[in-house]
């Protein structure tokens, strides 16, 4: 069968499956359906005019509406974009670690994560200071930042 | 709403985009609600129905994929939770039960009567569940055959067998002299 031709059969199936309202009939089917309808209506009267009874019976159909407030608790549910913020560094986390965090991956985490803390508590004393100072003059062949001085100023 | 626009609804609703959010309940809460009430006959059920569908959806909206429309996403997990709870509350399989449909009044007095609305919702309550859902979702809903057998997971020949079916059940309750000689 193609596209621009389709059987009575077809015609009565159509009518049979989705009704005398050709709009709900499929697409791909429809013009030559409707085409053959029109063309041989007396073929297809008893059937349109049972299906319509049935359409008739379905169009009055009434549903009750849900609750007033229904839709309102529907989206008083939905995630809000606070929760979704917080939610973006388990997404990280997720990226990262598609797989879980793994304790060799976690462990070399955390010493890295160590060492930088350890080392910029280090850099920030005095001490820490005066030493990297101290071993500069001597490289320059310097006792201390006071003869530097002294020297720089004669 | 084409694909595009209903995916940049989705992913705003996924962000928390209240507005999103709402659209989206809005455009397809009634359609899920429906085809629930259909199922189960119960508003307060249907209701169940459909604030769990979008739980559902609210928790898988980060990571959707647009294979498919929303709706049909959306019905496809309510028809899910409605077959569940139809299964919790009879053990039978609908679809081996008679498809005779009991009416106290003669279907033309039912029809004329106030009363019209609830024979007719009677009428389809009693379809075999597999054609309720064709039915609903077809005939009712007007969703593409093609659709709705992707929401029904089955092909789309089968889904209109189940709506000849469903259509042949109604049409007998219409013309009760007929059942008799068929």
């Amino acid at each position: 069968m193609t596209k621009t031709m389709i059987s009575v059969e077809r015609v009565l199936d159509l009518i049979a499956i989705y009704g005398a309202h050709t709009h709900m009939w499929p697409e791909e089917e429809r013009a030559a359906a409707v085409a053959l309808l029109e063309a041989e209506p007396d073929t297809f009267e008893e059937a349109i005019a049972d299906a319509r009874l049935i359409d008739e019976v379905l169009e009055r159909e009434v549903i009750p509406d849900p609750s007033s407030a229904f839709s309102a608790q529907i989206i008083a549910a939905a995630p809000s974009a606070k929760a979704r913020k917080a939610g973006i560094l388990t997404d990280l986390k997720a990226a990262l670690f598609p797989k879980g965090v793994r304790w060799p991956a976690g462990a070399a985490l955390a010493s890295l994560a160590m060492g930088l803390v350890g080392g910029y508590a280090y850099a920030s004393t005095d001490i820490a200071y005066d030493s990297a100072d101290e071993a500069l003059y001597a490289a320059f062949g310097y006792d201390a930042e006071t003869a530097w001085t002294v020297e720089d100023v004669s | 709403m084409s694909r595009i626009s209903e995916l940049d609804q989705i992913t705003r609703a996924a962000n928390g985009d209240r507005a999103a959010q709402a659209a989206l309940v809005n455009r397809n809460m009634p359609i899920v609600f429906r085809t629930a009430y259909r199922m189960l006959g119960d508003r307060a059920e249907a209701e169940d129905i459909t604030q769990e569908t979008f739980l559902r959806a609210w928790r898988a909206l980060p990571d959707w994929q647009p294979k498919a429309k929303f709706s049909t996403w959306a019905c496809t997990v309510a028809l899910n939770l409605c077959r569940d709870r139809l299964r919790k509350k009879k053990p039978v399989l609908m679809d081996e039960l008679p498809e005779r449909i009991d009416s106290a009044l003669r279907p033309e007095e039912a029809l004329a009567s106030s009363q019209a609305q609830n024979w007719i919702a009677k009428q389809i309550s009693v379809l075999p569940e597999r054609q309720r859902e064709a039915i609903s979702l077809c005939a009712l809903e007007g969703m593409s055959n093609i659709e709705a057998a992707d929401v029904m997971d089955i092909s789309v020949h089968a889904l209109e067998s189940l709506l000849a079916r469903a259509r042949r059940a109604l049409r007998l309750t219409l013309k009760p002299s007929e059942q008799a000689g068929t």
